[in-house]
């Protein structure tokens, strides 16, 4: 007896599980629930035949979203004891069609979105039960059938099409290393040759080389003197650049006497660069991908290739610092590029989050360039800087980066500080073919100098945010519509809760008042609105001003709107009344009809956001094309759109046959 | 079990009690074959399905898209991963074949002497003859109407005859020696949807047409000497056969063949009719027990007394066994019932002796009103089996009570075939499969348990990964 007791509380257990686990509107099975009812099952049989009953009583259920998360549940626990497929499966007919719905008189039950994704996945389930299960269950294998031969359901095909890709790529995967290994063959063949080649060439280069070298050392350049004459380049990236150019003069100029073997240094060289070093690579990286059982060729060869390409790249450094670079630096780049072509990696995305910091700043201080521009741009940045100011407190530094003004590149950078005059004729211009005198010490002030550096920026309008509305829906969810100051739907925009409902009632009720008194009103609004504005008062009195004219003017404009839209409103009320009159007297059971439009509208503006249940799921959502479906098909549009259609066909009878009128 | 074939050792079990006892056993455990499987190579409904009668071997189905197949249900023709066996067609005669039906085939029989022949009945008016072997068609006839049911009777000695029912309101019987049709049975107001030859007497035929009516001829005189009316009923059975003539008698199907026929007889105290019944006994030794029985049976037999003769009165004439068409008929092996299904979704239980409605209450069905229906009865007619719509069910003859159902199909099944010789049910649906029902065999369950080592394939077994 007390086992008995003990059971029925079991399957009363799984029974509860398994109601409270369907009974939601999630896309799955909460996790906690399907583990619980798992370890519930588990216990014993009796609580199997207790979760196939109670299943099979849910798959019964006229909503589709029980079905699904039921099916969901029977998945587990198919795939998992052996009690549960022998006993669902005695009664799988039944279940496919409650879960696929494939019997004409038994359809899904509504909402169809859910119910076609109970459909879709109930397939792609029987599937998969019978091609691990299908063997053993004979039932399994009739329904899978039945549904793919006789109904011909589009099944997934997961499995096959699983086996078909693997297929394909042991394929692929075949076809490459055949291919890696011609590649290796011929390379064995080759190996000798292109070794000598490339070698041939780097002696070439060398040789080359060599030449130069000698004629280096008969005519060494020393300017180390001149040094001290140049003092007024003062900012260090002149002088860097200074030093670069005196290091440059050092190079090997390429002239008349040595234009042969440059040429020729160049040819070799970009052969060298372009064929040898590129199909090194190339070899480089068959080889390391190949596929051997004998290692020791492959060892060897790519001992060699990186020897190989080590010099290149030395030859290649030597004679750059000869001055002899290709002609198109995008060759070179791409060469570098390929050292580590095949070391794969992710390609990091450059992140431009640095930048955003240093725009934020206003800079007025040393900048004269900054236009008053400028600072408008800046300006809605306000807030952000004074963040900056508060983690700069920190550090001097990173204090006086926050504050430096962001400028755009621009050559006027290259002077930037000093405030002095500058030659005009110290620019290395040649000048000695001018005709007429040239005065070497002509001197461009400072004045004419900051009036050239004058830095514009074309004006770039900043990105703004634009708050949602955020009004509560009759749908449920919060307006998204981003405008500047008024939904054209729900009003001005207003601070709002998560809910919608407006935060600050004050200045809602404010603005209510202000309609009445708006003199009194507009000084409290301006300055809740326009806390934190930094204009100065004077502007504000006046911008004040205006606003509150334009808001005269609107409020009288609204006043007779409303006027004049009360008058039609009268107007029609009036004409409806006598309508319905007239409509009651014809037929007694249209008035039901022509008060349901207006109740229903009436429910409509209600605002209710309800969490959502089973049962909304089920109701029938309210689209534009039921609105005007109920407002042109109720009786009494019908009624006087037929009685409209008499009194034409009257009339044209009146008009065809006068005589008989 | 163990214990049956011990008390059969020692003799205390008769070993035909012992047969009836091992074969009710297994027909109790039937469930669908997991290891069985017949190819359907039919594109339509299967409409009937026949084992043959001589070696319990070949199986024949015969399809709405005018085919008609044999298969072997001894020998598989080939094995899915060395457990299911897959029974493929031997032959398929259809459209493609120079003489095959047109239309739907919706009977296919065999010649019960032997497996070289068979008949098949088609939607197109024709009842064709095979030759098994040749696959040729050796015989055909032309019918009035759609050919609904043919039947052949298996206990026949002297006479070859098809009876075929078909839209038209006469029943023909085609003689295959003579390839001419040798009677027309004219009775009943609409097609004859079912035929069933009495397992007890080879000259006696049954009809159930779509009037409702069921009607036995006697095909050695003119007219239908009996039909059954739903109204007159008899509560219980007959007493059954005293112990006595039971053990006495060897050949049971005899003994039973002659009571009911007598039975009948006697019951309805005609003349006409008994003089007919002790012509057509040709063999005196039986005689005797005749007599005994027809004693005991006269003080049970109310006293139903009416006037029969070939033209039947008119109000007997009218009567009707279903509320519209009779669309299964079967009578028991041993001859003494007859079933009958009808499209009033009842299922009768007659007294083949008094053709009275015995009043048994099958259970809730709902049965295919539109379409023939094949029944089942087990050897010892204790269970019948009915196509009701997308399932079959067991019913227990005597008491109503349902046994089993059978899930399986996913359409209407249409026919059941029991295979007596090793108690495997057959069934045929308009989803084109031929579902094999066999008794749970303790053997390949033992099979099926070694070979799971063997598979690759994921074993049935619990998997709770938590």
């Amino acid at each position: 007896m007390g086992r008995e007791s003990e059971a029925e509380a079991g399957t009363r257990a799984v029974a509860r599980l398994i109601e409270k686990a369907t009974n939601s509107t999630a896309g799955e099975v909460d996790p906690r629930l399907l583990k619980a009812i798992k370890s519930t099952v588990r216990s014993s049989s009796d609580e199997i035949h207790a979760a196939v009953d109670s299943l099979m009583d849910h798959m019964k259920k006229q909503h589709a979203q029980v079905r699904f998360l039921a099916v969901l549940i029977v998945d587990e626990l198919f795939m998992r004891s052996k009690l549960f497929r022998s006993v669902l499966v005695v009664n799988l007919d039944q279940f496919l069609s409650l879960s696929i719905g494939f019997r004409r008189d038994l359809p899904l039950p509504p909402p169809s979105s859910i119910a076609s994704h109970l459909r879709s996945k109930s397939i792609e389930l029987l599937e998969k039960w019978n091609a691990s299960f299908g063997i053993h269950y004979r039932q399994l294998r009739l329904g899978f059938n039945y549904l793919k031969n006789t109904l011909r359901y589009q099944f997934p095909n997961r499995l096959e099409n699983a086996t078909r890709l693997q297929q394909e790529r042991q394929e692929r995967e075949m076809r490459s290393k055949q291919i890696l290994l011609d590649k290796f063959e011929n390379l064995k063949d080759k190996f000798s040759s292109i070794q000598a080649e490339i070698q041939s060439t780097i002696d070439e280069i060398e040789e080359c080389l060599e030449i130069l070298s000698v004629k280096q050392e008969e005519f060494t350049p020393n300017l180390s003197t001149e040094d001290d004459e140049v003092e007024e380049f003062k900012s260090l990236t002149l002088q860097q650049i200074r030093l670069d150019s005196l290091k440059e003069g050092e190079k090997v100029k390429e002239d008349s006497d040595n234009k042969v073997i440059f040429d020729a240094l160049r040819e070799s060289l970009k052969l060298l660069i372009s064929k040898h070093l590129s199909s090194v690579q190339e070899w480089i990286s068959v080889l390391v991908r190949v596929d051997l059982t004998d290692n020791k060729f492959r060892d060897n060869a790519l001992k060699e290739f990186i020897d190989i390409r080590n010099l290149i790249h030395s030859v290649r450094a030597r004679c750059g610092q000869l001055g002899c670079f290709l002609d198109n630096p995008s060759d070179l780049k791409k060469d570098e590029d390929d050292d580590d072509l095949w070391e794969e990696g992710k390609i990091e995305h450059y992140m431009p989050a640095t930048s955003s910091v240093p725009n934020s700043s206003v800079g007025n201080s040393a900048d004269t360039a900054t236009s008053s521009k400028g600072k408008d741009v800046a300006l809605p940045d306000a807030n952000k800087s004074s963040i900056g100011h508060v983690l700069s407190s920190t550090s001097e530094r990173s204090r006086l980066l926050v504050e430096a003004p962001v400028v755009t590149w621009g050559p006027f950078l290259d002077n930037w500080g000093p405030n002095q005059d500058v030659l005009a004729n110290h620019r290395g211009l040649e000048l000695q073919a001018h005709w007429g005198r040239v005065d070497y010490d002509a001197v461009i002030p400072a004045e004419k100098i900051a009036e050239l550096n004058f830095h514009r920026t074309v004006y770039k309008e900043e990105p703004v945010e634009l708050p949602p509305c955020r009004a509560p829906l009759k749908k449920g969810g919060l307006c998204q519509r981003r405008d500047l100051r008024v939904c054209p739907f729900h009003g001005p925009i207003v601070a709002r809760d998560d809910e919608g409902n407006p935060i600050d009632q004050n200045s809602q009720g404010d603005r209510e008042t202000e309609k009445e008194y708006p003199t009194a009103a507009t000084d409290l609004r301006s300055d809740s609105v326009d806390a934190h504005g930094t204009l100065n008062l004077g502007k504000e009195m006046v911008e004040k001003l205006g606003r509150q004219a334009v808001k005269n003017v609107r409020e009288r404009e609204r006043d007779m709107k409303s006027m004049k839209r009360a008058k039609l409103a009268k107007i029609r009320e009036h004409n409806e009344d006598v309508l319905r009159e007239a409509a009651i007297a014809s037929t007694s059971y249209s008035e039901a009809f022509a008060e349901h439009p207006a109740t229903s509208v009436r429910n409509g503006a209600e605002v209710k956001v309800k969490k959502p249940t089973l049962a909304s799921m089920l109701k029938k959502k309210i689209t534009a094309k039921d609105r005007l479906a109920q407002r042109l098909l109720n009786s009494r549009v019908t009624d006087s759109a037929s009685r409209q259609l008499m009194q034409g066909e009257d009339s044209k009878y009146r008009e065809a046959f006068p005589n008989q009128w | 079990m163990w214990k049956a074939v011990k008390d059969r050792e020692a003799g205390f079990l008769l070993p035909s009690s012992f047969a009836t006892r091992i074969r009710s056993h297994r027909v109790a455990s039937l469930d669908l074959s997991n290891h069985k499987e017949i190819v359907s190579p039919h594109n339509g409904a299967i409409n009937s399905l026949q084992v043959d009668l001589t070696e319990a071997r070949y199986l024949l189905s015969g399809s709405s898209d005018g085919s008609a197949a044999v298969y072997d249900i001894q020998h598989a023709t080939d094995y899915e991963r060395g457990l299911i066996a897959k029974h493929k067609s031997l032959f398929v005669v259809d459209k493609q074949h120079n003489h095959g039906h047109r239309y739907a085939i919706s009977t296919a029989i065999w010649y019960p002497v032997d497996t070289g022949l068979f008949i098949t009945g088609s939607f197109d008016h024709y009842i064709k003859v095979w030759d098994t072997n040749t696959t040729q068609v050796v015989m055909d006839f032309k019918m009035p109407g759609k050919v609904y049911r043919t039947a052949m009777s298996s206990i026949a000695t002297t006479h070859m005859l098809i009876a075929a029912g078909s839209t038209d309101v006469q029943v023909r019987l085609c003689d295959i020696a003579s390839g001419a049709f040798t009677h027309t049975l004219s009775g009943h107001r609409d097609g004859v949807m079912s035929l069933e030859w009495s397992t007890s007497s080879e000259w006696i035929l049954v009809t159930g047409g779509c009037d409702g009516a069921i009607r036995f001829w006697d095909i050695r005189r003119a007219g239908c000497f009996r039909v059954l009316d739903q109204s007159r009923s008899q509560l219980g059975r007959r007493p059954p056969l005293a112990e006595s003539t039971s053990k006495k008698d060897t050949t049971i199907i005899g003994l039973l063949c002659t009571t009911s026929c007598e039975g009948s007889v006697t019951g309805q105290s005609s003349s006409v009719k008994s003089m007919v019944s002790q012509r057509r006994i040709p063999l005196g030794n039986e005689m005797k027990q005749l007599r005994a029985h027809r004693k005991s049976q006269n003080l049970t037999r109310g006293p139903v007394v009416q006037r029969l003769h070939p033209g039947l009165s008119s109000s007997h004439n009218r009567a009707t066994a279903h509320y519209g068409a009779v669309t299964g008929l079967r009578a028991t092996g041993d001859g003494m019932y007859l079933l009958s299904s009808g499209s009033d979704s009842r299922l009768r239980l007659w007294d083949v002796d008094s053709g009275c409605n015995t009043l048994v209450n099958f259970e809730a069905m709902r049965l295919q009103p539109t379409k023939a229906l094949q029944l089942a009865v087990t050897q010892d007619s204790s269970l019948v089996f009915v196509p009701c719509l997308a399932t079959v069910k067991a019913y227990d003859v005597r008491s109503g009570m349902t046994f089993r159902t059978f899930r399986g199909h996913y359409e209407l099944v249409n026919c059941c075939c029991l295979s007596s010789q090793d108690q495997e049910l057959y069934t045929g649906s308009n989803d084109r499969q031929i579902l094999v029902w066999s008794p749970a065999s303790p053997v390949i369950a033992e099979v099926e348990e070694d070979g799971k080592g063997g598979w690759d394939s994921v074993a049935d077994q619990d998997n709770w990964s938590d």
